[in-house]
């Protein structure tokens, strides 16, 4: 395996900011030799994707011989904001993942994507892995934009996730890297899984047999070594409820799982811990697999406290 | 005058966060009005000080009532919450109203925000946005205005500011309060006051007077003002982009609204360890610097100065 730095930059006091890719390759390299990159890190409070890449280099390390293809690992884009618990670019305060394609002219985090965009394309495939943020859990789960779906559907569903959520085209995410990276023909998925802040080592290996599934059918790795591949609920066949809080408080949660629930289950309650009173308790409006569930438990008005998947004919 | 609530936002241990409106009802009905949105941010004290200085002149400075012909409505401050706590963005989950238009009532809290704040917004002729640059740095007061398609340049120049930057829209800038203004029927205009941190008379003054400028030549209220500049209009092309090939301690040489020459040395960086000189800034053209990097460290390839160009 070999290392490279995609972007450096010297800051202001003594440091050096790096970028840092890991590239696993075949011994022989063919034309037709394929080429997935997998990013994580791109918000500074989400680790599960530093995880999975230690899993899947760990891996490869040890399974050298199925190599055929070429491995390409960034674990950590926004490095400054990981080491110092800051979602965004530190200082800047900007989301990186609003910040694409960026340029060379750019400020430093427009730098940074740009780099980033620059060194993954030419890919076949792209993972970018995102842990949500401290506020939500989520389940194993695949963000799909609508309008590159015939091409990465098919991928998605290899990568024994629980649910893939096919969303409309919205403008304000063409500044994110899938966006940017599907636009220049690299098929792109965007995993969300667990919370901010943790690992969730079930997840991560979870998503470990996913990516290992989507590699070996794609020829990037060749082995006979069987892997999980479940069979995700996808948003094609149902609709997405969300539960908002209604009003400010603290959120005592009644499930602790991200699971299959009934309509009219109990989700939680919005407590005031001075008067000891209840202010709502909040029921599932649907049945269905609850993908989203509210870990922080301070909420306002609005606070997002759970999303349910459900089939269309319990809507009622 | 009457005060009126916006927006109510309880929450778990702070008071709620009560966001007002100062209505001054005109004396004509069929006059155009105006709103006028102050903080929606933290770390903002122009937008706040000039939208509440506004308040104060409206109540007390016209000495006669009638003076006031068009509705005019100022809210000086959507955000207490992160205003009193010096936080740029929503306190819990640090997300930026004036990114959430034109909002969604069962949204998230900031969309709420954005959802009521833009329901009180509705049905005025010309509205006023006072923000900050995004971004480490800080200008002159200008003129935002985003090629929209609704753009309206000609009454932009009635603020008699420097400078009206005529920017390209990106995908970002959809969720803005100054777009879906726009889109729903408000002339609207971006204020970019100077990102002080503390109140420099001169300048705040300046913000104000564009204001009171436009207000007077669209005859919302009656006041006689002392001309402002005949604004020049900015497309990105006639901006120079300056940045440090180095990073360390940045010295500007030269401050945001000199005139400068090509070659004129406008800044300095300095090793931060060492303390001898690494970068001299100079200006590639003739213009006005507009904007500066307002910290002391500064980053490789920053943009340390914005220059336009003239000549
Ligand atoms: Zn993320």
């Amino acid at each position: 395996m070999q290392i490279t730095e995609i972007f450096s930059s010297q800051l202001p006091v003594g440091e050096k900011l790096t970028i840092k890719k890991g590239r696993f390759e075949p011994k022989e390299r063919k034309p037709d030799t394929k080429r997935i990159s997998i990013v994580s890190g791109t918000h500074g409070d989400e680790l599960e994707g530093q995880y999975v890449i230690y899993l899947l280099s760990s891996w490869l390390r040890e399974n050298t011989d199925t190599i055929s293809g070429i491995v390409d690992l960034y674990p950590a884009v926004n490095a400054l904001g990981i080491d110092t618990i800051t979602r965004g670019f530190p200082i800047y305060e900007v989301d990186l993942n609003r910040a694409f394609p960026g340029s060379n002219h750019d400020y430093l985090p427009g730098q940074l994507v740009h780099a980033l965009a620059e060194d993954v394309k030419g890919s076949d495939i792209a993972i970018d892995i995102h842990s949500s943020n401290i506020f939500l859990k989520e389940i194993p789960q695949i963000r799909i934009n609508k309008e590159f779906s015939p091409s990465t559907l098919p991928l998605a569903k290899k990568l024994n996730c629980d649910f893939i959520w096919i969303h409309d085209a919205v403008t304000v995410l063409e500044a994110t890297f899938s966006h940017t990276m599907n636009e220049m023909g690299t098929k792109t998925l965007v995993v969300e899984m667990g919370v901010g802040m943790t690992l969730t080592q079930v997840y991560g290996k979870q998503l470990l047999s996913g990516i290992l599934n989507l590699m070996k059918s794609e020829g990037i790795i060749s082995t006979d070594e069987e892997f999980e591949q479940r069979e995700p609920f996808s948003s094609e066949v149902g609709d997405v409820f969300y539960i908002n809080s209604p009003s400010a408080g603290l959120f005592v949660q009644s499930i602790t799982h991200c699971a299959i629930i009934k309509k009219g289950d109990v989700i939680g309650t919005i407590v005031d811990p001075l008067s000891g009173k209840i202010h709502d308790t909040l029921y599932a409006p649907s049945g269905g697999i609850l993908f989203t569930l509210r870990e922080f438990p301070v909420v306002y008005e609005g606070s997002l406290i759970a999303r349910i998947f459900g089939e269309s004919h319990e809507n009622n | 005058m009457k005060t009126i609530e916006i927006l109510r936002i309880d929450s778990l241990n702070r008071s709620p966060l009560i966001a007002e409106g100062y209505l001054f009802e005109g004396s004509d009905p069929t006059a155009p009005s105006v709103a006028i949105v102050g903080a929606m941010e933290g770390e903002t004290i122009l937008p706040l000080y000039t939208a509440s200085k506004l308040v104060d002149f409206l109540r007390h400075s016209l000495d006669d009532e009638s003076k006031i012909v068009g509705n005019i409505l100022v809210i000086p401050s959507v955000n207490h919450y992160a205003l009193n706590i010096n936080q740029r963005f929503w306190p819990l989950d640090k997300t930026d109203i004036n990114t959430m238009f034109p909002g969604y009532g069962e949204g998230e809290t900031t969309q709420r925000i954005a959802k009521k704040l833009f329901d009180a917004l509705q049905g005025y002729t010309h509205g006023i946005i006072l923000e900050t640059r995004e971004g480490i740095s800080t200008c002159i007061p200008y003129i935002k205005l985003f090629e929209s398609g609704y753009e309206d340049l000609k009454s932009a120049k009635k603020f008699g500011y420097r400078l009206i930057h005529h920017k390209s829209l990106r995908p970002t800038d959809t969720v803005s309060l100054q777009y879906n203004w726009q889109l729903w029927g408000t002339k609207a205009y971006s204020i970019i006051c100077p990102s002080d941190t503390n109140i420099d008379l001169n300048t705040s003054n300046e913000v104000f007077d564009g204001i009171i400028n436009f207000l007077s030549k669209n005859k919302i209220i009656q006041y006689k003002v002392l001309s402002g500049y005949e604004s020049t209009i900015v497309k990105n092309r006639d901006i120079e982009i300056i940045k440090t090939s180095k990073s360390g301690i940045f010295i500007p040489t030269k401050k945001i609204g000199t005139t400068i020459k090509k070659d004129e040395m406008i800044g300095k960086v300095i090793h931060a360890l060492e303390g001898k000189v690494t970068h001299r800034i100079f200006s590639p053209c003739d213009g006005l610097i507009a904007c500066a990097y307002k910290n002391g460290l500064i980053f490789e390839n920053a943009v340390a100065f914005r220059v336009i160009k003239s000549g």
